[in-house]
């Protein structure tokens, strides 16, 4: 599967066998404009983080300094702010994967009344715009009790991805073959059993990419964050970065290297996090694409 | 150790408008390995998995050891299943692949790694049990699937054409040493098949199946020299029996509008179909009386010959001796022993008694 599945990627890459050296210039220059327009953002948050000046343009800093990062969790109490972060993101996510994983499996073996129906309406789900929701989202919070807190947070997190990821699953679950669960509940299992110890591990790929994509949406996530948190003690990156640009830390201008210090720790340890597990996920991602 | 039992047992699915199974009946002993033998779609692998619990009849019982299982879930039945497709748990290795079931009944350690010895043992799995299945051959693969079957010492085995995706020479192979394994571990076994040679070289008994209706129950024997219908009398035996449209006329069968056979016993219908097996019929050289054919083509087998010859409309094969290699055109007299001449009811298709 990974053999295949490289070729395929470095053949829709490489330049058309037998072309000139004129459309092999013309495609990498093309290539280069859209590496250098995704790539700009980058520069700039890396360039001002370390910049006691930063700008909004890219500048090289004139004397290199870690003092912003000092600086953010010493005035700014960044650290809760991460931390919070995390707590929610992986909540969101561990929550996310045990529904999924029961809904997808749902959808894709059982015998429903109704099912095709049940499908595209979870999927119909999806298409509600989260802004049209936020008035009746922060009503039902409020009178749950769920504003300013972690469980509210995550649990509104955890349903927005949901149609979406179930959708995803169902595509991984129906690529395991039935005879395996059978074989599962024929060796004794329960229907939960063989579920958890031999659909699960094998549909593994789907399991990491549903738990990836529900960690970076909960992770990046910011309109209900502004709608459900204003304690302190609560917020959340996205939080951070809002409360530094609207009080503007007491300065007149804006805190351009603050805010690019605290994207460097926003960015940078869900980028670790993919490309340690880049295998599974472009694995997983391509049987998406292929299943669905 | 148990019997088998289906009584009236019948199964539509919602998307097919003809029964998968239509009142199927059979008994299956203690003991015993009973071949489910059909064409594709005639219902015998539904059978199977309606024993295993993974499909539900929608009337009828079925029994193991005289107790109903309908309405059992597989885990709760004490049956193994081989699947065609093997079914090994990708992410384990072969030797938890076996350990499975046992891991499930919560044996304890010592009395599970002894079990798992012994059928790696018995099937020479013993050097490859720390393999992934994706690191096996077929054949190795079908073992495993074996070992995890037998490792549990269920009531009853049954097993959806296990050989059919292994290689011709593999099959005969593990045919052999599985019917050997079966008599050794005495387990009441029901094996799926569609492929006659199989069917009459493991069975103890063989249920004939098509369209979902049990046509035939007896021994490979039984089946193949007093076949109950046309059906039955195709489908077993390769080349299948030779049948050839007759006219009862003075006493005697009028084949083919031109050979005369003689006719067993009086029956009063006028039109019927005869059937002969290969071997029934023998290519002579002398008796002027005999039928006469045209030599079509010579199939040289190695132990025998297969001729086929022509003979009036119609396409006669005979089992000749192996040096036997008549050219094509050749014209060959053909004598049919009268005792290998069965008769069959035209429209109906079933055996004239």
């Amino acid at each position: 599967m990974t053999p295949r599945a490289e070729t395929t990627v470095a053949r829709t890459v490489a330049a058309p066998r037998g072309a000139s050296w004129l459309e092999t210039i013309a495609v990498h220059a093309v290539f280069a404009l859209v590496v250098v327009f995704f790539l700009a953002p980058f520069v700039w948050l890396f360039t001002a983080a370390f910049d006691g000046r930063a700008q909004a343009y890219i500048r090289l800093p004139e004397q290199p300094t870690v003092d912003i990062f000092v600086r953010i969790f010493t005035e700014h109490d960044f650290a809760r702010a991460l931390g919070n972060s995390v707590l929610v993101a992986g909540a969101t996510m561990l929550l996310d994967v045990v529904a999924v994983s029961l809904a997808g499996y749902s959808l894709s073996r059982l015998d429903l009344r109704f099912k095709s129906w049940i499908t595209y309406a979870v999927l119909l789900l999806q298409t509600m715009p989260l802004s049209a929701t936020m008035v009746p989202i922060y009503g039902l919070a409020q009178a749950l009790g769920l504003r300013n807190s972690y469980l509210g947070l995550i649990l509104i997190h955890a349903a927005i991805e949901l149609p979406f990821l179930i959708w995803l699953m169902k595509g991984f679950f129906d690529g395991v073959p039935r005879y395996l669960e059978e074989a599962a509940w024929l060796d004794g299992r329960s229907k939960l059993r063989a579920l958890i110890e031999i659909v699960l591990p094998v549909a593994r790929n789907g399991i990491g990419v549903v738990a990836g994509l529900s960690f970076l949406a909960a992770w990046s996530e910011v309109l209900m964050m502004i709608i459900l948190i204003d304690k302190q003690d609560l917020k959340t990156v996205p939080l951070a970065f809002y409360e530094v640009l609207r009080t503007r830390g007491g300065y007149t201008e804006v805190q351009y290297g603050l805010i690019a210090a605290m994207g460097v720790l926003y960015a940078v340890p869900v980028m670790a996090i993919f490309f340690a597990t880049r295998r599974m996920m472009v694995r997983g991602l391509i049987a998406t694409s292929r299943g669905l | 150790m148990a019997r088998v039992e289906y009584e009236n047992v019948s199964k539509r699915f919602p998307t097919q408008d003809r029964a998968a199974i239509d009142d199927f009946t059979l008994d299956v002993a203690d003991g015993e390995l009973l071949v489910l033998l059909g064409p594709s779609g005639c219902g015998k692998t539904t059978a199977l998995r309606m024993l295993a619990g993974l499909e539900h009849p929608d009337s009828g019982d079925i029994r193991i050891d005289g107790k109903s299982v309908v309405g059992l879930e597989p885990k709760d039945r004490d049956v193994a299943l081989v699947f065609q497709s093997y079914a090994l748990y990708p992410h384990m290795s072969a030797k938890d692949n076996i350990r499975y079931p046992l891991r499930v009944k919560h044996m304890n350690e010592a009395e599970r790694e002894r079990r798992v010895g012994q059928v790696a043992e018995m099937l020479s799995l013993t050097a490859l049990l720390e393999r992934r299945p994706a690191r096996l051959s077929g054949g190795e693969q079908q073992r495993v699937a074996l070992a995890r079957a037998i490792v549990r010492q269920p009531r009853v085995f049954l097993m959806d054409e296990p050989l059919s995706n292994l290689d011709a020479k593999l099959r005969t192979h593990t045919r052999t040493e599985l019917k050997a394994l079966q008599r050794q571990l005495g387990t009441t076994t029901v094996f799926v098949t569609h492929d006659q040679a199989e069917a009459m070289t493991l069975a103890d008994r063989i249920a004939v199946m098509d369209r979902g209706r049990l046509l035939q129950l007896g021994t490979p024997d039984d089946l193949y020299l007093r076949p109950v219908n046309l059906f039955v009398a195709q489908f077993i035996g390769s080349p299948p029996m030779n049948i050839l449209a007759a006219e009862v006329r003075d006493g005697a069968l009028l084949a083919e509008g031109t050979w005369r056979l003689p006719l067993p016993r009086g029956i009063a219908a006028k039109s019927v179909s005869v059937g002969i097996r290969p071997e029934g019929i023998e290519l002579d050289e002398s008796s002027p009386d005999a039928q006469v054919g045209e030599v079509l083509v010579s199939e040289p087998l190695g132990s025998e010959t297969i001729v086929d010859v022509k003979v009036g409309g119609a396409l006669v094969k005979v089992r000749a001796a192996p040096q036997v290699r008549p050219d094509p055109g050749t014209r060959v007299h053909l004598r049919v022993d009268p005792s290998a001449i069965r008769l069959f009811d035209t429209a109906s298709g079933s055996a004239i008694a």
